[in-house]
């Protein structure tokens, strides 16, 4: 029953598509300066049908009709209720349909909301979206349907991924869909710019809050992508520069830059082009994330849902966007010829996307190297965490020195600031405390630390001065803060990181060079979807003299049959102590891997600033358009 | 010039080695892709591919063998597939100068698009 309803809408939405596409194709030749109410209609009628169908998905799920292939294959009777409603996005199909909502309700809210006053380039962003929206819909029935039918139907479903049965992984894929699809809107918008040739103005204003709305999310949902994997995957690291945090990290980046050039955009002082470009490398770049982590062609960590015919779907649709993206381009882009002048903001955001666009070059050909090799010659050669850091960290430096001095530049000026001020004295002031306390030797890490506490001091000056004038558009300085804070946290995390791995058996004690670790107790539990071995360990610090009680676990779930290793994370203001157990088959003998990593905390704050500053801009978007 | 070039690479090169305060076994297996597992490396891994190549590890650098030494042993048994770190190869010139040229372009476009300061009088 609930199978063909879903499918019923499904279909129905599809159909609306093809009727939206074919008024806003009719209207786009009248002369007509308002749209039709039936658009606005249409446009309220097919999110109905598509959030229907979610909703009835979500259902299946919830009462666990296993009539649906895709309730079968992801759920089971005895799953907590919260990953069984979480189940729904927690494979393809049903991320699938949740990518489809999302695109529909922007779609919806663009149209509504936008208060651009170009009717063609409205609905021409309308065509765009329902063109996407089509082929994702076709795509969801053809391939990927969550809502098959099974018969006979089975008494008992397969049951999730324990590894998926977490908190921060059921909200992770929703923020991050929002980031994708929220530049599907930016990338409709810049086809229907360069058609209808809207001024600069308008089409900053028109995308510059989906482009914080779906930079915020995405930050976010990296954020607590990159928290689950530091306590679930149980090595104790949070980034591995694996391909599927990688495919999340390249739109980012372009995000990252378009939000700066929209600045220049929204005076203008020129980018048109370039804004178009970004917008459309954006989704680009969400749609390439989406077919490496769905074709399965990468070997990754994060692999849960793959296979080679949607990836073969998701590599031909991107194909076809880039070409018709290129050929729309080509045919309707404005000539540009302007200058910059060298010590202005805006030479400094072009500076930004120099950066931004050489950190996606290098993640690009990181992630993707590999594969082609493998394909040309058949040599199989890995790309791991030492190339990105040795390429990378070089490049921060001149990074974090623009970010400190770029800000404070004017607009169209050609004014030379001097760096011998006062932020400069305190932060070599700053770097010397810090540098005494860590004595670390390498120099390129040292620069970094110099770079980031200079950035951080410079934000902080800026900061009081604004609260001083009762500026309330902090939202730059909240940002850059929380990237300065960043890169420090994570090399004063690294310098300091301890970590120890030997074997143990129950009852014996490993001495450290700073701890006393004692295997003391062994017990075993049986929870409602899993059974479990929990290991007590007792840690006493060598210095402190304070002990702490650690209690690893072995997990055996037995839908599907998994076994997970639990860390068993102590965690403090500055510092986390993190411990995991693995048992060597055939043996009382157990592998611990122990761990303590200061700043942890102060690493996931830096990036929530970072977001905040821009979720803080689009709440003042109203009052920075006015002047 | 070329002594120059030659020395900034060796700088970044040393700096990125010396990361840290691990032991050099330490190093050495956060540097191994675990082949049995799913992007793992061995250093993570309690899988009994692992468990041979720390002991390999181990019994090499009781030998005195040399970092490189051991890469090398591990790259011909297994292929370079499982270095993290790919070496400099012919195979992996794109791969690790590609993305500098991008940036000196990046320079050189942004040098051709930027107007330089008129000295005021």
């Amino acid at each position: 029953m609930l199978s063909n309803l879903g499918n019923i809408f499904v279909i129905i939405a599809l159909l609306i598509s093809f009727i939206l596409i074919f008024f806003s194709l009719r209207e786009f030749k009248t002369n007509n300066n308002l749209i039709p109410g039936k658009i606005f209609k249409f446009s309220l009628i097919q999110l109905f049908f598509s959030i229907s169908s979610f909703v009835i998905l979500l259902i299946a799920y919830i009462f666990s009709d296993f009539s649906l292939v895709n309730v079968f294959e992801n759920s089971h009777t005895n799953k907590p209720l919260f990953y069984k409603i979480s189940g729904t996005w927690g494979n393809h199909e049903g991320s699938l349909l949740l990518w489809i909502n999302i695109l529909v309700l922007f779609s919806t809210l663009f149209l509504f909301i936008n208060k651009n006053r170009d009717k063609n380039f409205k609905i021409l962003t309308l065509l765009f979206q329902n063109i996407l929206i089509v082929i994702f819909l076709i795509f969801l029935l053809i391939n990927s349907n969550p809502f098959s039918k099974l018969f006979p139907i089975p008494l008992e479903g397969l049951g999730l991924n324990p590894i998926l049965q977490d908190p921060a992984l059921a909200i992770h894929p929703p923020l991050l869909y929002v980031g994708f699809v929220g530049s599907s809107i930016y990338f409709s918008a810049a086809l229907a710019a360069l058609i209808s040739k809207i001024d600069s103005r308008s089409l900053a204003i028109s995308i510059k809050p989906w482009v914080l709305v779906s930079w915020f999310f995405q930050t976010v949902g990296i954020l607590v992508g990159s928290i689950w994997a530091y306590y679930e995957l149980g090595w104790g690291g949070y980034w591995f520069w694996d391909p599927v945090e990688n495919s999340s990290l390249m739109p980012w980046f372009v995000m990252t830059a378009l939000l700066h050039s929209i600045l220049v955009l929204e005076r203008r002082i020129g980018l048109y082009s370039w804004v178009i470009v970004l917008s459309i490398l954006t989704f680009t770049m969400s749609v390439t994330g989406t077919f490496l982590v769905r074709s399965g062609i990468l070997n990754s960590v994060h692999t849960f849902a793959s296979d080679p015919s949607r990836g073969l779907f998701i590599l031909s649709f991107l194909m076809v966007m880039i070409f018709y993206s290129i050929f729309i381009f080509f045919k309707y882009a404005p000539k540009e010829n302007k200058q910059f002048r060298m010590f202005s903001k805006e030479s400094f955001i072009i500076a930004n996307n120099w950066f931004m666009i050489f950190f996606l070059a290098v993640v690009l050909i990181g992630t993707l190297y590999p594969v082609f090799l493998d394909t040309i010659t058949g040599s199989k050669i890995s790309v791991g965490p030492p190339y990105y850091n040795l390429i990378l960290a070089p490049f921060l430096i001149p990074l974090l020195f623009l970010m400190t001095s770029g800000p404070n530049y004017k607009w169209i000026s050609s004014e030379v600031k001097s760096f011998f001020n006062l932020v400069l004295v305190v932060s070599v002031t700053l770097f010397l405390i810090t540098f005494f306390l860590i004595q670390e030797n390498s120099f390129l890490l040292n620069l970094i630390l110099f770079f980031s506490i200079y950035l951080v001091t410079q934000t902080l000056f800026d900061l009081y001065e604004s609260l001083k004038r009762r500026n309330i558009n902090i939202s730059r300085i909240i940002s850059h803060l929380g990237f300065g804070l960043l890169i420090f946290f994570i090399y004063v995390n690294h310098i300091f990181s301890i970590e120890n791995n030997f074997n143990l058996k129950l009852g014996e004690t490993k001495k450290t060079t700073h701890h006393i670790i004692k295997f003391d107790n062994l017990e075993e539990q049986s929870v409602k979807n899993y059974k479990s071995i929990v290991g007590h360990f007792s840690i006493s610090d060598l210095k402190t003299l304070k002990s702490k009680e650690l209690k690893p676990e072995i997990r055996v779930y037995d839908k599907p049959i998994t076994i997970t290793y639990e860390a068993s994370i102590k965690s403090n203001l500055f510092s986390d102590t993190y411990l995991t157990m693995s048992n060597i088959s055939d043996t009382d003998i157990f592998n611990i891997k122990f761990q303590v990593k200061p700043f942890m905390n102060f690493i996931w704050i830096s990036v929530l600033l970072l977001s905040l500053g821009g979720i803080l801009n689009f709440f003042n978007r109203e009052k920075n358009e006015k002047n | 010039m070329k002594n120059i070039i030659s020395s900034l690479l060796l700088f970044f090169f040393i700096t990125s080695v010396s990361y840290g305060n691990e032991d050099v076994t330490d190093q050495i297996l956060k540097n191994l892709r675990c082949l049995v597992c799913q992007g793992q490396t061995v250093s993570d891994s309690n899988s009994e591919f692992a468990l041979i190549i720390k002991s390999v590890v181990k019994d090499k650098i009781k030998e005195g063998k040399s970092e490189k030494e051991i890469y090398n042993f591990l790259s011909d048994k297994y292929g370079d597939w499982i270095l993290l770190n790919p070496p400099l190869k012919k195979n992996s010139y794109v791969l690790w100068f590609l993305p500098y040229l991008l940036f000196i372009l990046g320079a050189i476009f942004l040098f051709f698009l930027l107007k330089k300061p008129k000295i005021r009088p």
